[in-house]
Order: structure tokens, then sequence, then C-alpha cells
């Protein structure tokens, strides 16, 4: 009777740890299919931002630079209308200026990351971001395939892995730069100014 | 940076065998806190039967209870009451951590400038390198000293907090590395250790306290008395002034391995530890040049202690005997020499 008791105790506690393990492993291999789709989110995310940033851009530039060639010509307007004598139409010329400046501030207030000299600033900010990201989920990736490739070849989890081996044999690769070249491509590139 | 290789022997951090290692330690103070709890349930368990079994002598009643022969009321009560006071201190444990200071929450569509800005974004990317499937609450503290903190183990209670000072003077990879720090204590859920641990430290105090008294007057009622009842008295004489001394010590030893596995996995999750070493030097240089002014605002600041173990950087223990490599055993953080060194500089 004691002898059958602790024989089921015994497979309790077996069964007990092989359900552990199993589903140990099932949770990491869950993270690193969660991790590499993170990869695309973030080069989805890339690619969302810096269109729009691009657009941005685009459109102030536009702005800027038509804004820019109606100014001189106001400009030149009410000089000559100075020189000529004509006060009223000088007048006139310069409050439209006025006008197209203040234009130019509601442009620069729809606009906020455009304002002051933070432009250049924030956008690079924007782009160290993105790229940061995009980095870092390949990082996170890289360790759950480690967390993954470790659990999976230690002792007792190896036994059971060759046991259920299509649920809990996966072969993840690393991300990497891929070939020899690509990496010597990347570790000669240096910046030229 | 020049002046790290002057003064420093610069290696890079093991941090999988730093976590591993400190992951041990805490294993071992959570132990040895659970040991001492069940230890003392038991001495109450011996305290009520030798009242009850004069004639026993005391390790015949000591052997009943390991045995289960006698069964150990008071341990399972005690047990009973620990679990239940841990449940309801993590039920309701949030939103301590921001109390009396001047703070406001930064998101991705309020943040003011690009400093702000720059803010959550390191908090985000932190968030992605640690593969965290919720994002922290993220705030500033408006106060001139050079601090952070963080609190929270779940989605509707994690956040990280950063002084308006620490976010002034640091550049962008030493913020990130800040928070990086701050993320990981989130991530290996040091509140919730360190909760654990302090309600199981009072609750051991309690217990002792009221086993003392009880046994102070409780003695010789009925105008009997018993040769082993003198020894249980001096042991329990001995715990209630010797167990305060312990539980306080553990605490901060597991409060100071909790650093230094946050420092590891901030290495772990920026892959780089110089950014970290930077900035612990900027925060350690700059409140010696502010000492008296920053002390005073610590003191002006309601509720402080909530906050100490949980910095960055702890204030109090920051003397010039930590800096000269001093003990750190009465502090809640290890020596900045010390901190430095487990993430590969190592003081030349």
């Amino acid at each position: 009777m004691a002898v059958w008791i602790i024989i089921i105790i015994i497979l309790a506690v077996i069964l007990g740890a092989v359900v552990a393990i199993y589903n140990g492993l099932i949770a990491l291999i869950e993270a690193v299919r969660n991790n590499e789709k993170q990869i695309d989110i973030q080069l989805d995310r890339r690619f969302k931002v810096f269109e729009s940033l691009i657009n941005v851009v685009k459109n102030y530039m536009d702005y800027e630079k038509s804004t820019l060639k109606e100014v001189v010509a106001l400009r030149q307007q009410a000089q000559t209308a100075k020189v000529q004598g004509d006060t009223a139409h000088a007048m006139a010329a310069e409050d439209k200026i006025s006008g197209i400046l203040s234009g130019l501030n509601v442009v620069f207030e729809q606009y906020p990351d455009l304002k002051a000299n933070q432009n250049a600033l924030q956008l690079q900010e924007e782009i160290v971001n993105t790229e940061n990201k995009l980095a870092y989920s390949k990082q996170a990736y890289n360790d759950s395939v480690e967390r993954y490739n470790a659990k999976k070849k230690s002792l007792l989890q190896s036994v059971i892995v060759s046991t259920f081996p299509s649920k809990l044999d996966f072969n993840f690769p690393y991300w990497n730069l891929g070939g020899p070249e690509k990496i010597k491509e990347r570790e000669d590139y240096t910046v030229k100014m | 940076m020049a002046n790290f290789s002057k003064n420093f022997k610069v290696q890079s951090t093991d941090w999988r065998q730093a976590l591993k290692s400190n992951q041990r330690r805490t294993l071992i103070v959570i132990g040895v806190f659970i040991l001492i709890y069940v230890l003392l349930g038991l001495l109450i368990d011996l305290f009520i039967n030798a009242e009850k079994y004069p004639q026993v002598p005391l390790s015949v009643i000591t052997q009943a209870l390991i045995t289960l022969h006698l069964i150990p009321y008071a341990t399972l009560i005690t047990t009973l009451v620990a679990i239940i006071s841990l449940w309801v201190t993590y039920a309701f444990a949030d939103k301590l951590m921001l109390l009396g200071t001047e703070y406001h929450e930064i998101t991705a569509e309020n943040s003011q400038n690009l400093s702000e800005k720059q803010l959550y974004n390191t908090v985000e990317e932190m968030k992605v390198a640690a593969g965290l499937r919720y994002m922290p609450k993220v705030f500033i503290i408006d106060a001139d000293y050079m601090n952070a903190f963080a609190s929270g183990y779940s989605e509707k209670s994690a956040m990280v907090a950063i002084t308006r000072g620490l976010l002034e003077k640091l550049d962008r990879a030493e913020i990130q590395a800040v928070m990086a720090h701050e993320l990981s204590h989130i991530r290996h859920m040091d509140i919730k250790l360190t909760l654990t641990a302090s309600v199981l430290a009072n609750l051991t105090l309690m217990i002792i306290d009221i086993l003392f008294y009880g046994i102070l007057f409780g003695q010789n009622r009925d105008g009997r008395s018993r040769e082993g009842g003198n020894w249980l008295f001096i042991i329990i004489l001995i715990l209630r002034y010797l167990l305060p001394l312990i539980t306080v010590l553990l605490m901060l030893f597991l409060s100071r391995t909790r650093e230094y596995m946050a420092d590891a996995g901030a290495v772990e999750l920026t892959r780089d530890n110089e950014p970290l070493a930077r900035a612990l030097l900027k925060i350690q240089g700059d409140y010696d040049q502010n000492r008296l002014q920053y002390s005073t605002e610590y003191k002006q600041t309601p509720h402080e202690e909530v906050r100490r173990a949980a910095y960055i950087f702890d204030p109090t223990a920051a003397g010039l005997s930590a800096k000269q490599g001093g003990s750190d055993f009465f502090s809640t953080h290890p020596n900045i020499v010390k901190r430095l060194a487990a993430i590969g500089f190592k003081l030349k």
C-alpha cells in the first residue's frame, strides 16, 4: 500500500515537472515569435514616420520658397514706390509683407516641430529614436532566441524537447547582417564629411 | 571619455553573470526571511505547549511539533496572516511613490520640448529592448537635484520618474542608461520583492513583541515555574533585541543586491556600460557640489523615505566615506566605487 502511494507521488511529481517544462518552453517560443514580428512593426513604423517627416519638410520648403519669392518682389515694389515718392503704394506693399509673415507664423503653429532653430534637432531626435527602436527590437529578438536555445539545450529540457519535437523543437536563426561581405562592408563604413 | 581611462581600468560588463549571482543572493535573503518567520511561529507553539504541558521537557515538545504529532496552530495562523497581508499589500501599494513631490506626466503627445520628448523616447526604446508588454508611465519631478526612481510591476502600476535636474544635466545616452536601470527595476519586480520583504519583516517584529509581552505578563500566573521556561524567556528576550537589527540588515542587503541587478540589467538593455558609469559619476559629482542645497531640498520634500530605496542614487548615504570605498553595510545602495567596479570600471 505504502509503496503504491510513494510510486503515485513520484509519478505525479514527474508529470508536474514535464508540464512545467513544456509550458515554459512554449512561452519562450511564443516570445521569440512575438519579438520577430516586433522587428516588422519597427520597420513599418520607420517607413511611416520617415514618409510623413519627408512630407512635412517638403511642404514647409515649398511654402518657404514661394513666400521668399513673394516677399522679395514686394520689397522691390516698396523700394521703387518709395524712390518714386509714391508713399501710399510703398505702405501697401509693406503691409502685404506683414500679412505674409503672420501667415508664416500660422504655418509654424501648424507644424510646431518646425518652430525656431529646433527643427534640425527635432528631426534628428525623431530619426535617432526610430533607428534605435529598430535596433533594440532586433536585440530583443536575439535575446529571446538565446533564452529559448539555452533552455532547450539544457538537461531535462532537452529530453522533453526530443519527446515532443514537432511542438517544442524549432531552429530560430539569430538576426544578423548575413554574409561576410555585408559585414565587411558595414565595418569599413566611415562618415566622409 | 578621456578621464575614464585615466582613473579607471575599463572592462566590459558580464551582465549575465551579475544577474545570476545576485538572483541567487535574493533567493537566500528571501529564504532566510521565511525561515525566521516560520521558526518564530514554531517558537510560539513551543511556548503555548510548554504552558499546557508543564511536565513534558521542551525537547520532547519540539520534536512533537516538528513531526506534526502536535499540530503547530500558531505557525499555521501566522502563515495565514502573512499570506493575507501580502495579498492586501500587493493590491493597494500603487500610487505611494510620488507622495509629496511636485510632478507631471509626460506622454507621446504632451511633451513640451525636445528634452521631454527625448525622455519619453528613451523610455520607449528601453521598453522595446526589454520586450516589456506595456509602457510604464513617465513622470518629471520638479526638483533641482539629480535622481530617478521606478515603481510598480504591472501595466496598471508601472512608472518611472525623473527629476528636472537630471533631465537637464544628462545627455541622451546617459538618460537612456538611467531609464534602462529604472526599467530593469520594473522588469525584475523589485518593488514587489521589497514589499514582500518589508511586510515579512514588520510581521516578524510584531510577533516577537507580542510573544515578549505575553511571556512577561503571563509568567507564573498560577505560581508554578518550570526549568525550561527560563530558557525560553531568555531566547525570546535575545530575539526581541536581535531581530530588528537582523531584519534591517537583511533588507539593506537585499536592496543593494537589487541595485547591482538593475545596473547589470541596464547594461543588458543598452549593451554599453559607459553611459551608465558617466551618469553615476555625474550624479555623484553634482551632489557633492550642491550638497547643502540638495539636502535641504530633500528634507523639505515630504515622504522622502518611501522613495529612498527606489532611487537610482541614495542621497542619505552618499557621503565622502562612501566615495573613499568605505563600508556600505548600512545603506540601501552600494557605494559608487563598488557600483562602477561591478559594471566594469575599476578604480585605478
